[in-house]
């Protein structure tokens, strides 16, 4: 109940700051002229590894809502099943993909010189929070998703003031057989992670996790699972997942690290080849909307255009300390730092 | 036969012909359709596997450095060791669980069978990472109940059990794959007579010696076939060791195959990597063969045969106590952690009245997108690939065991190979085969099944193997000498005689068809969603109640099923004996 009262809420800021006089004329004339010439194409299939099933849904039956006369066709898969679908379409010559979102900055870096992106700027690419702005200079691929890695920890077993504070404080010798975390080598998040983590304090800060014994699941949010049960006590985890467990009444916290919650960010792009190109362009200006933003945050991920949430106990993304690495240590990095974790944790 | 001949036909032709066409049958049409079938659905996926191991990266030509990355890492042997140490645990442990028990059930008087079968069904259909999940919080080191309870009653600072070790993996993955074994096994000892085993006390072999020197060796081909599914299916199986072999430090073989599906992806390795899994498959199909050899295992004749109960006395207790810990390792212990979740608002919390909930239920039955909808989708998409299956494995192995065409023991590995093939492995060859255009299967529900009928064929044709090789030959010769064709053979006798085993191969194709999911994950659209990909999802996403409640769900919706279509058919689940 509460939480439905706090949507109508954040409906009706959203709802006034939609009215502000700075809504661009041009922009809607756009949007207006990508519609018209998109009710004939009368469908977009989205390939998504962004957010859960729900959420995907969620945002495909809002456009189609927003748009009557389009559908959209919602693929949701893990990033590498879209990889890997999108890659094989590409080579038999299926323009199945209108819109492709992978979780995975990777995925783009190695797409882009194969030209299979339209360069496309949609108007609301100019609302998106600053530092979302300009991934790719060429306007190939814009951020639509984000989600930040925390400490996070079950609440019953470790008290607010006693839980770690800063990343290094997971290496004292009291969390032994506590710490929860998720493994590179299946999760892009975690991945990111384990770069950042060794752009800031060495490999060595890993020697120094793997005297911990901390229980090595595989995505992301296993730590959830893990927390839940009691089996362990930290973990670096997801903030969404987390605040959506807890929320259902599960004894979880998020603290946001003094040195940096890492924000991953997750971009999507419009095919070229795409059969669809007025409702593929739509549909990535949608993306960008505060009306999807405003989805993102009901299901507990970060907005990513101003004026929306922040989601139910998570804190204002402008007040979190964040930290990312860039995207070619991302995508260098990443193949590095899997190798050297299966040599320091055995698997 | 020869009035079908061109009259004018030269007679040097004619001569040469004749002997040919008087051997002709109709059938032979229909066998080289069957050949067709099998090029289109396993050749065809295979050769585009091989093909792509030797293909460098970006396309441009072909190389054998995938071979090299693939096997030059000491990681990655390592990983491809412990599968097969995996492989031959799970086998060895899931046939000391059902060995006994299929035994118990088919030729004593011990009291519970009923419950005995539905333990093993509900194992049966259990999806294997669910079960897992189930494991690690009755055994995780820290919070596991049993872990608990043992430190609640003996004070020990420390439980006993940790699931997080390669035993813990083998028993979590042999408890939910041993019911093959059972059913094999069962179904074929309901088929030795008696007098078998009268003979042998005749001439002085007391109960226990009998039974392991005369009536389990009977049914040698039905075990060992049940121990090689297991086996195959333990080494392609990727859930249970991502979720308990990692935490473990324990690395296998589809857990390295998903790291190359990874950034970078390397398709072309992991094509390389899959191929002494191809290998193995091979060297188990040998081994079957050296094994059975020419020894006689034929149990069905025309002869009449009595089957009676042995009587065990006191026994028979001992052996329902074993059942039931069988049935509480896989089925009843994980379910009662799983069930406590799926009737929690958050589970986290434990056991208490406020805590209690259905909306788990209500969610992932209407409110979810597609959850509702996969289940259906499930049982539609398993049942045909289960008849498709069995249509075709049956007919194989009648080709093979009669020796009807050159080079059937090709056709026979034909059959067995897809089940190593990973589930991605081979997903993604049916895609790239089958999805684009000329035969454009993209999105539709006949991708899924003709993948899921490539993916389960193996044991499909294992088991109508087995069931014919207990078919003695005579009984269909008998028919031809009255001058029956072989279609009224196949029809008249073989297939009544078969029914049973083709019921049981069913299920058995049908059970794992529902629970499939590393093919599934690939091949699905919006349209086609599969209940084991949604329970996948839900477990990535970190939805534990959902994902609770939606197992819940499947048990009870499989079970029902299997239970309502036997009352129809009038059989009792898993082949009670009429």
């Amino acid at each position: 109940m509460k939480r439905r009262t706090f949507l109508k809420g954040t409906a009706a800021a959203s709802a006034a700051a939609a009215l502000a006089p700075w809504a661009r004329r041009a922009s809607a004339a756009e949007e207006a002229e990508l519609y018209a010439a998109a009710k004939g194409e009368g469908q977009v299939t989205w390939y998504t590894a962004h957010f859960d099933t729900q959420t995907a849904e969620s945002i495909g039956n809002a456009f189609a809502t927003r748009y009557p006369g389009i559908r959209a066709n919602v693929v949701r898969t893990t990033a590498q099943v879209a990889f890997q679908r999108l890659s094989q379409d590409l080579k038999t010559g299926i323009a199945e993909c209108d819109v492709f979102s992978s979780t995975d900055l990777g995925h783009y870096v190695r797409l882009k010189p194969m030209d299979v992106f339209l360069k496309y700027t949609a108007p609301n690419a100019a609302q998106l929070l600053p530092q979302f702005k300009d991934i790719d200079p060429d306007g190939g691929y814009f951020i639509t998703s984000a989600g930040l890695i925390c400490i996070t920890y079950n609440k019953d077993k470790v008290k607010e003031s006693e839980a770690p504070k800063n990343w290094p404080d997971l290496l004292d010798p009291k969390w032994k057989d506590q710490i929860s975390v998720g493994h590179p080598g299946f999760s892009g998040y975690v991945g990111t992670w384990v770069v950042e983590m060794r752009n800031l304090y060495g490999w060595d800060y890993f020697e120094k996790l793997r005297a911990n014994e901390p229980q090595v699941g595989r995505s992301i949010n296993d730590t959830v699972t893990m927390l839940n049960s009691g089996e362990r006590s930290v973990a670096a985890g997801p903030e969404a997942t987390t605040l959506e467990s807890a929320a259902r009444g599960n004894p979880l916290g998020v603290i946001y690290p003094g040195d940096g919650a890492l924000l991953m960010v997750s971009p999507s792009a419009v095919m070229k080849n795409s059969r669809r190109l007025n409702a593929a362009r739509l549909f990535m200006n949608f993306l960008m909307s505060r009306d999807a933003s405003e989805i993102l945050v009901r299901n507990f991920s970060p907005a990513v255009v101003p004026g929306v949430g922040p989601a139910p106990g998570a804190k204002p993304l402008a007040e979190v300390k964040t930290i990312r690495p860039t995207a070619e240590e991302i995508t260098e990095g990443i193949p590095e730092v899997i190798k050297r974790w299966r040599d320091t944790f055995g698997a | 036969m020869t009035d079908l001949l061109p009259l004018r036909a030269p007679a040097r032709a004619d001569a040469a012909l004749l002997p040919l066409l008087r051997r002709f049958e109709p059938a032979m049409l229909l066998w080289l359709a069957l050949i067709a079938l099998l090029l289109f659905l396993v050749v065809t996926p295979l050769f585009i596997l091989v093909r792509q191991s030797f293909e460098a990266p970006e396309g441009a030509g072909y190389t054998l450095a995938n071979y090299v990355t693939a096997f030059a890492d000491r990681l990655h042997l390592r990983a491809l060791g412990n599968s097969l140490l995996l492989g031959a645990g799970v086998a060895l442990l899931a046939a000391i669980f059902a060995v006994p028990m299929a035994w118990a059930v088919a030729r004593t008087d011990m009291p519970g069978k009923n419950l005995t079968r539905l333990l093993v069904l509900g194992a049966f259909v259990t999806p294997p990472y669910l079960g897992a999940i189930g494991w690690i919080l009755l055994a995780g080191p820290n919070a596991g109940w049993l872990n608990k309870l043992w430190m609640a009653v003996t004070g020990a600072k420390a439980g006993i059990v940790n699931i997080f070790t390669f035993p813990g993996l083998i028993l979590a993955i042999a408890a939910y794959s041993y019911p093959y074994i059972f059913v094999f096994t069962s179904a074929a000892l309901e088929l030795v007579s008696s007098e078998m085993e009268d003979a042998a006390h005749i001439l002085g072999a007391g109960g226990w010696r009998t039974t392991l020197k005369v009536t389990l060796p009977l049914v040698w081909p039905a075990i060992l076939g049940g121990l090689i599914i297991t086996f195959l299916e333990a080494i392609a199986l990727f859930g249970t060791p991502a979720i308990i072999g990692l935490p473990a430090h324990i690395n296998v073989v589809t857990t390295q195959l998903w790291q190359f599906f990874e950034f970078p992806v390397q398709a072309e390795v992991a094509a390389a990597y899959a191929m002494p899994l191809l290998a193995v498959t091979a060297l188990l199909f040998w081994v079957q063969r050296k094994s059975l050899g020419r020894k006689g295992y034929v149990s069905l004749t025309g002869k009449g045969g009595e089957r009676r109960l042995i009587q065990l006395g006191a026994w028979r207790w001992a052996l329902l106590g074993y059942t039931l810990i069988v049935g509480g390792i896989s089925v009843l212990l994980p379910f009662a952690v799983l069930l406590q979740a799926a009737f929690s608002r958050a589970w986290g919390r434990g056991m208490s009245l406020a805590n209690l909930t259905l909306r788990n239920f209500e969610y992932v039955l209407f409110v979810h997108n597609t959850a509702g909808q996969s289940i259906v989708h499930s049982f539609v998409y398993a049942a045909a690939t289960a008849s498709l299956a069995i249509l075709l494995a049956l007919a194989i192995a009648y080709i093979v065991s009669r020796r009807l065409v050159p080079m059937a023991r090709a056709l026979a590995f034909l059959c067995v190979a897809p089940f190593v093939i990973p589930g991605i492995v081979l997903a993604i060859g049916f895609y790239s085969a089958y999805a684009a255009p000329p035969v454009a299967l993209y999105g539709t529900a006949a991708l899924i099944i003709l993948a899921f009928t490539t993916r389960f064929l193996p044991i499909a044709y294992t088991s109508c193997e087995a069931a014919m090789r207990s078919l003695n030959p005579e009984m269909e010769d008998a028919a031809r000498i009255v001058g029956g064709g072989r279609f009224i053979a196949l029809s008249r006798i073989v297939m009544p005689l078969l029914r049973k085993s083709i019921i049981a191969a069913w299920i058995l194709v049908f059970i794992p068809a529902t629970r499939e999911l590393s093919a599934a994950i690939f091949l699905t659209a919006p349209n086609t969603q599969v209940m084991s990909v949604v329970l996948f999802d839900l477990s990535s996403e970190g939805n534990f109640e959902y994902l609770a409640a939606l197992g819940g769900v499947l048990l009870v919706a499989t079970v029902i099923l299997v239970a309502v279509s036997f009352r129809l058919v009038g059989r009792d689940f898993m082949l009670r004996r009429s």
